[in-house]
């Protein structure tokens, strides 16, 4: 678990993927074909996440105290025993807010060197 | 099951098997749910390609993932215990440290290949282990070539693509590169052809064009000291006595020429003798008298054979030789010297002086770090095995909470490779530590000997893969044990702390026992080896060696001919006896221990030779007085004065031991000894017995020898060494002796004065090297025996805690925990020294030819050994023993 006091941007850059998961979870919680369909439909289907990375980066997130893993489900009716939950922690939000912020920056750079167009 | 789930859970298996717990179903799930949501065979198929293709990247990083946890938590276990590891890398860097060391001094003289182009093509004609220079004639298996002979053999012998000749012995040269102060290096004279024959590529320029050609190669090493690998090297001039020499190659950095142990900085042609040794004629024959000072090797022929070559070299060698001895000499005279041929030798190792010196010395320290690393082995054992039972409850509490069995395997056998990888890059330090000691050794014995610590792959790989075996081997064997553990059985076995694991107690006693076994064989050899030297050091030489230094002058090498250079040496000697401090003086021209010996055919008047070998007698040539300033005692007649003049009776002094062989029951005093060169005889009259001395070897009985007045020679003088006994400050003494003498001639080379002392020291190298390296590493084995019992008693007690506290609640004292667990131990040590004092015995052949003054069975070491052996385990045994007296007998029973 990580202490509080962790610095969000020690974990920063994000692989794509995570951030992509910890973005999927932000609205609410999600077992894994959830998130990776999440995925799917924001990016368009031009991000499809597979099993391995999924699961690869869901154990190094668990490990670095992004997300949690639920006990049960968190929709009462439905009570499909197979699958397993995750949920954004608040230091997982931090780290995402970060990216997200980083990211942000790196466009505003992008935009000012004319690169892409200006925001209207 | 469906057949997708099945293809899908069989490729899980290329994950981490902890991961593919854990995740293995979800994922399983998961591509079923994309399966079904795609539409179609080709959709089906892209989940398919996406799925695999992603497997590809992400089972090789959850594969380092888990390597990189296992590290980590063997990092942090040794953090926890760093005595475990440390003993552990000690024993490793230890056995297989001093391993690699005598591997690679033994790889580079006796295994190693020359750096050449197809070495194994390569042959010697004459005696690779021979150098230096032989003059007169010879008999039987020819070891060295005259510079005719070789010329002969290059002409004539069929079979080979070229025949070389390099100078035997490796020569100390001043030299002045131009515009430089003059500097001491090493050389050697090579024929024309010599980089050629050996097929050895330069570095750069060129080598020899002609024979006589002023110009040298230099070596590579030398061309980084000297020249600072600057280009302007070729063409530089370097004055060496009488040449001046250009500067036309650089030989390659792996190049150290023909002789192994050997890096000259130069090699200059053959041709130049006369110029770089002047006063000398050594490329030309006179009848049988001959200078022999040259190694001849040739290149075979694709196809030729060793012994079609050696025919072929064979006859071109009798034809120089006849062609040379013409009918100089009797028809019977003429016989003999023919009768002389080569005995041609494999090449592809090159010549070595220091190969046969050192291959016995070597084969014994190659027997002493095996037993070392014998040691190291059982010591790991014994550790792990400690290790393992300690553990046993982690690894229960792991097993019961659901690790698989690989994983634990695989999590121990990483702690046991980064050991091994520690250990092993240890080892190459501790070898490269203790080659560096050795080689110093060496060069005491050999001071040409020059080698350089390698790292070459076959070191490497032996280094490495040792440590990687030994340290898996012992990781694997615990590991696989303790994870078959019964998980709930071991865990309530240890929450009782009774007795467990008899048979690990039983193991770890049996390899003590076996340490101390392999210790009394090192420790033995160690102590002989160390008397010997002693003996060897103590030797009666027959003569005092308080204040006696001896002083080489060669007036030849200053110019002077033979009968000028004869005339010189009394002179100097005079003056000699003239400096303050000195208290008597005298020379020969063999000197004490210079390495230089003559030996001739003798016939002795009334004695009838026994056989062709009963015939010969080693010689020397005096001044005055030699034997009384020496303060050799006369047993009879007198010693050399100044009226044995040149023109005078020719007489002689002969040793005690050619007394009692030729005389034997008669009177020596004015008997007749002739030297015979062929059909010439230079006949003596004995006038003096000397008793015994030792001038040349420490060892073995004194051979016959007979000493003339250097002004009635046998032969023609190579210089002289003066033998000065002095009252006072030996460095005192040579700034005043040196003015003393330039002042006769200004040219004079005049070496530094060395004590008798310093000289004897080269002769017992060998078995300083030999005792001193034993003994260091039987002190370190000790070590580890010492380590090893220690850690076994205090785990021992450690387990035997209940039975310990019972005793002592049932009236048992401490005196007597601490008697009954000594008396324990003195079981294991007395049945190791029982096995070793037998190993030491079958073993004492190895060493017997090492050893001086004492015998390999000897008593006293014996006892010795046992006593030092003893004192150690008792030691060792004494803490954990001291430890157990004091347990709580309650405080144990409670926890029972």
């Amino acid at each position: 678990m990580p202490s509080p006091a962790q610095d969000p941007t020690a974990l920063l850059p994000l692989p794509t993927a995570m951030f992509h998961i910890l973005v999927a979870l932000a609205d609410r919680d999600r077992h894994g074909y959830s998130i990776m369909q999440d995925v799917a439909d924001r990016t368009g289907g031009s991000v499809q996440l597979s099993a391995g990375t999924l699961y690869s980066s869901i154990r190094r997130m668990l490990e670095q105290g992004l997300i949690q893993e639920l006990a049960s489900s968190p929709e009462p009716g439905n009570t499909d025993e197979r699958r397993r939950y995750y949920r954004l922690t608040k230091f997982g939000r931090r780290v995402a807010a970060a990216e997200a912020a980083r990211l942000d920056q790196m466009l505003r750079h992008a935009r000012a060197t004319g690169l892409i167009p200006k925001k209207s | 099951m469906p057949r997708a789930e099945r293809v899908f859970q069989t490729l899980l298996y290329c994950y981490p098997p902890e991961f593919r717990r854990e995740y293995g179903r979800e994922m399983t799930y998961l591509l079923l749910d994309q399966l079904n949501a795609a539409q179609g065979p080709r959709n089906q198929a892209a989940v398919w390609l996406r799925t695999i293709t992603d497997l590809f990247t992400t089972v090789p990083k959850e594969h380092y993932y888990m390597i990189l946890q296992d590290l980590r938590y063997a990092l942090r276990t040794f953090a926890a215990s760093p005595s475990y590891p440390a003993v552990v890398i000690l024993s490793l860097a230890l056995g297989i440290g001093a391993n690699t060391a005598i591997f690679s001094l033994v790889n580079g003289v006796l295994l190693s290949k020359l750096p050449v182009r197809e070495p194994e093509r390569l042959v010697i004609l004459t005696d690779p282990s021979s150098s230096g220079v032989r003059q007169g004639s010879s008999r039987g298996e020819r070891e060295l070539l005259t510079f005719e002979e070789f010329d002969q053999i290059r002409k004539q012998a069929q079979g080979f693509t070229g025949v070389m000749a390099a100078q035997s012995r490796l020569e100390n040269w001043q030299i002045r590169v131009e515009g430089q102060a003059p500097e001491e290096i090493q050389g050697r004279m090579v024929s024309g052809d010599y980089f050629k024959v050996l097929d050895a590529a330069l570095a750069r320029g060129r080598d020899f064009a002609s024979p006589t050609e002023p110009v040298v190669v230099i070596s590579h090493a030398f061309w980084m000291r000297r020249f600072n690998s600057s280009e302007s090297a070729l063409g530089a001039k370097i004055q060496l006595r009488k040449a001046v020499l250009t500067v036309v190659g650089v030989a390659h950095p792996r190049f150290f020429g023909e002789t192994v142990g050997q890096s000259p900085d130069l090699w200059a042609p053959l041709g130049l003798q006369p110029q770089i040794i002047p006063g000398r004629n050594w490329l030309h024959d006179v009848g049988d008298e001959r200078v022999m000072w040259l190694q001849v090797f040739g290149r075979l022929q694709p196809g030729v054979s060793l012994t079609q070559a050696g025919a072929s070299a064979n006859a071109a060698f009798k034809n120089a030789m006849e062609q040379s001895v013409g009918t100089s000499i009797s028809e019977q005279n003429r016989k003999v010297f023919l009768d002389q041929h080569l005995k041609i030798h494999e090449g592809a190792g090159g010549a070595s002086s220091a190969r046969e010196q050192f291959t016995a010395p070597m084969m014994i320290l190659f027997c002493v770090v095996g037993a070392v690393l014998l040691i190291a082995c059982a010591n790991l054992a014994n550790l792990l095995l400690a290790r393992g039972a300690f553990r046993q409850r982690e690894i229960a509490l792991r097993l019961s909470l659901g690790a698989g069995r690989a994983r634990l395997i695989q999590q121990l056998l990483t702690e046991s490779v980064l050991l091994a990888i520690a250990g092993g890059v240890a080892s190459l330090v501790t070898g490269y530590m203790i080659h560096g000691a050795l080689t110093n050794m060496v060069v005491q014995a050999d001071p040409n000997f020059h080698q350089v610590f390698e790292l070459d792959p076959t070191i490497l790989a032996f280094t490495l893969g040792l440590s990687l075996f030994t340290a898996i081997l012992f990781g694997l064997l615990p590991a696989l044990n303790i994870t078959r553990t019964d998980a709930a059985l071991s865990l309530k076995e240890q929450g009782r702390g009774t007795t467990t694991s008899v048979a690990g107690i039983r193991w770890g006693r049996i390899l003590i026992g076996a340490q101390v076994a392999l210790s009394v064989p090192l420790l033995l050899g160690a102590g002989l080896l160390a008397r010997s030297l002693a003996n060897l050091q103590d030797v009666d030489l027959g003569y005092s060696r308080n204040g006696l230094l001896l002083l080489r002058i060669d007036a030849r090498s200053a110019g002077y001919d033979n009968p000028r250079s004869l005339a010189l040496y009394p002179e100097l000697l005079d003056r000699i006896r003239k400096t303050p401090g000195v208290t008597s003086a005298s020379f020969s021209e063999n000197g004490l221990f210079s390495g230089s010996d003559s030996v001739d055919e003798i016939e002795v008047e009334g004695y009838t030779p026994k056989g062709a070998d009963d015939k010969d007698a080693r010689w020397d040539q005096t001044g005055p007085d030699y034997f009384t300033s020496l303060g050799v005692p006369l047993l009879q007649g007198r010693d050399f004065n100044d009226s044995d003049r040149a023109g005078s009776q020719k007489v002689c002094i002969v040793n005690e031991a050619f007394a009692k062989k030729f005389f034997v029951g008669r009177n020596p005093l004015g008997m007749h000894i002739a030297t015979v060169y062929g059909d010439r005889r230079i006949t003596h009259q004995i006038v003096g017995v000397a008793r015994d001395h030792r001038t040349h070897r420490l060892q073995g009985p004194t051979p016959p020898r007979n000493f003339v007045p250097i002004v009635q020679p046998l032969g023609e003088t190579d210089g002289v060494i003066y033998a000065i006994r002095t009252s006072g400050d030996a460095n005192a003494l040579m700034p005043s002796l040196r003015k003393s003498l330039q002042a006769l001639d200004l040219n004079l080379p005049i070496q530094s004065l060395v004590g008798i002392d310093e000289r004897l020291k080269r002769r017992t190298a060998t078995n300083r090297l030999m005792s001193t390296f034993t003994l260091a590493l039987a002190a370190a084995a000790l070590l580890l025996a010492a380590i090893g019992l220690y850690g076994v008693l205090s785990y021992e007690i450690a387990r035997r805690r209940n039975e310990i506290g019972v005793r002592m609640a049932l009236g048992a004292n401490p005196s007597g925990v601490v008697a009954m667990i000594l008396r324990e131990t003195a079981m294991i040590v007395g049945a190791g020294l029982l096995v070793g004092g037998g190993l030491a015995l079958a073993s004492g052949r190895i060493l017997a030819s090492q050893l001086f003054g004492v015998t390999a069975q000897d008593p006293v070491t014996f006892v010795g050994a046992a006593i030092v052996l003893s004192t150690v385990a008792f030691a060792a045994s004494l803490l954990p023993a001291m430890r157990a007296s004091r347990l709580d007998p309650m405080m144990t029973l409670k926890q029972e």
